[in-house]
């Protein structure tokens, strides 16, 4: 949350995250590089290591892509989220590796500069079989440290959270030019049809879980007030939100986060300011809604988060009647404080 | 006529890299908590981490440091 900004804000999660990729990336390397050599014994160390930081970037990109759509399906894999970025920053680490060996390799023997060599050096670009791939994973990883680069709190409150967003979304381009990439790669170098049925694999699962996920959001979106009176809609019963937690609901095109907490009841916009997280999939903890993604908190009743922090997320009128919640729908201003609605009152 | 289309966007982009490079190291000194008073005191680790992406969007951090109020930029859009 913000304060002061510092380098990387270590706790005990963090570190085992990062410790258990960091175990996962090179059990994965020293996994292919063996197999690899007992495979291929006349392919050469540079050419492994290409194979090996590029499969390894391409499919920790995969679990990237799926811990998004899993996490919105099923809360039980929100640790998986917590610490995506760093996930990010060491798929872009590794493609860097891949393309800075591939560079070396392959394009630095003759007379024109590397770069230019990458583009030119094969000119078919009217040829589907012969395409040249590799300038697409330079794009692809250019995509990546942008968004590596952009990847530190810095970044999303002076981009602002929508710029930001944007950016961070191109990762869906960059996987487009990465599944080119290695399709058009694999095509041209090998012939395995393991190699392609993993390819299929794991593109057949990202969109498959990406689908499912948007159906689930749809349903929710496409959901109707079951009453309407006056400013207020009639939402849900009080009984249908768990104690400390939320019914989402969705009104005009916004999502509304209904807490229910110690007999009472406030509303906050579902959306967290940090990365846009779904409030309204958190918890109350130490009196505040705390975001699922990266523990952002916010006050329910002002929608403000706890000094020193300073950011804030719109709040909602509420009122029980019956031992049902009605909602105003139109937003108040960001951290407006709204007098929680009494549950045993109404 | 390809490899001269790509030879002028490749120096393009090295003399892009280069200014940003420059404007980094400034950047990063003296500039970053006239932009952001979050900045103001915050160590090498935070100043080191931004670097690449100054490279990459320094001039929209130049113009930011010639209009530095320290408060981060607005947004426009709806509360959702």
């Amino acid at each position: 949350m913000s304060h002061r900004y510092a380098g990387i804000s270590w706790n005990p999660q963090k570190r085992a995250y990062d410790l258990m990729v960091a175990a996962g990336v090179v059990l994965y390397l020293v996994t292919f590089l063996a197999l690899s050599s007992l495979l291929h014994p006349a392919a050469t160390a540079e050419t492994l290591l290409i194979r090996g930081f590029g499969s390894c970037a391409f499919l920790l990109l995969n679990v990237v892509l799926c811990i998004g759509p899993l996490c919105r399906l099923d809360s039980r894999y929100l640790p998986l989220l917590y610490n995506r970025r760093h996930l990010g920053v060491t798929t872009f680490l590794l493609g860097m590796v891949h393309g800075a060996f591939s560079l070396f390799q392959l394009h630095t023997l003759g007379d024109s500069d590397p770069l230019i060599s990458l583009f030119t050096a094969n000119r078919n670009y009217q040829s589907l079989a012969d395409f040249p791939f590799q300038p697409l994973g330079f794009l692809a990883l250019l995509i990546l440290f942008l968004m590596s680069a952009t990847s530190h709190d810095f970044w999303l409150r002076n981009l602002t959270p929508r710029v930001w967003k944007s950016l961070h979304m191109l990762v869906y381009a960059a996987y487009g030019l990465l599944v080119a990439h290695v399709t058009l790669g694999l095509l041209q170098s090998e012939r395995s049809p393991w190699l392609v049925a993993a390819m299929g694999t794991s593109l057949a699962l990202v969109l498959s879980l990406h689908v499912a996920a948007a159906r689930k959001e749809r349903e929710l979106d496409d959901s109707t007030p079951k009453a309407q009176e006056e400013n207020y809609v009639k939402v849900c019963a009080v009984s249908e939100i768990p104690e400390k937690c939320a019914k989402l609901v969705s009104l005009r095109g916004e999502r509304v986060a209904i807490f229910k907490f110690d007999g009472k009841i406030s509303a906050l916009s579902n959306v967290c300011r940090h990365q846009n997280g779904p409030l309204g999939e958190g918890r109350i903890i130490d009196g505040c809604v705390t975001c699922p993604w990266h523990g952002f908190q916010y006050q329910p009743e002002s929608g403000a988060a706890p000094e020193p922090f300073t950011e804030k997320v719109s709040t909602f009128r509420t009122k029980l009647v019956d031992g049902c919640v009605w909602l105003d729908p139109h937003p108040l201003p960001p951290g407006t404080y709204i007098e929680p609605s009494r549950i045993g009152r109404s | 006529m390809l490899e001269h289309a790509v030879a002028f966007l490749v120096r393009a982009y090295y003399a892009y890299t280069l200014a940003g490079c420059l404007f980094a190291i400034l950047f990063v000194i003296r500039g970053v908590q006239m932009v952001d008073v979050q900045a103001r005191g915050a160590g090498v680790g935070f100043r080191l981490l931004i670097f690449p992406g100054v490279i990459a969007f320094w001039p929209l951090l130049l113009r930011r440091w010639f209009e530095a109020d320290g408060e981060a930029p607005a947004e426009r859009n709806a509360h959702r």
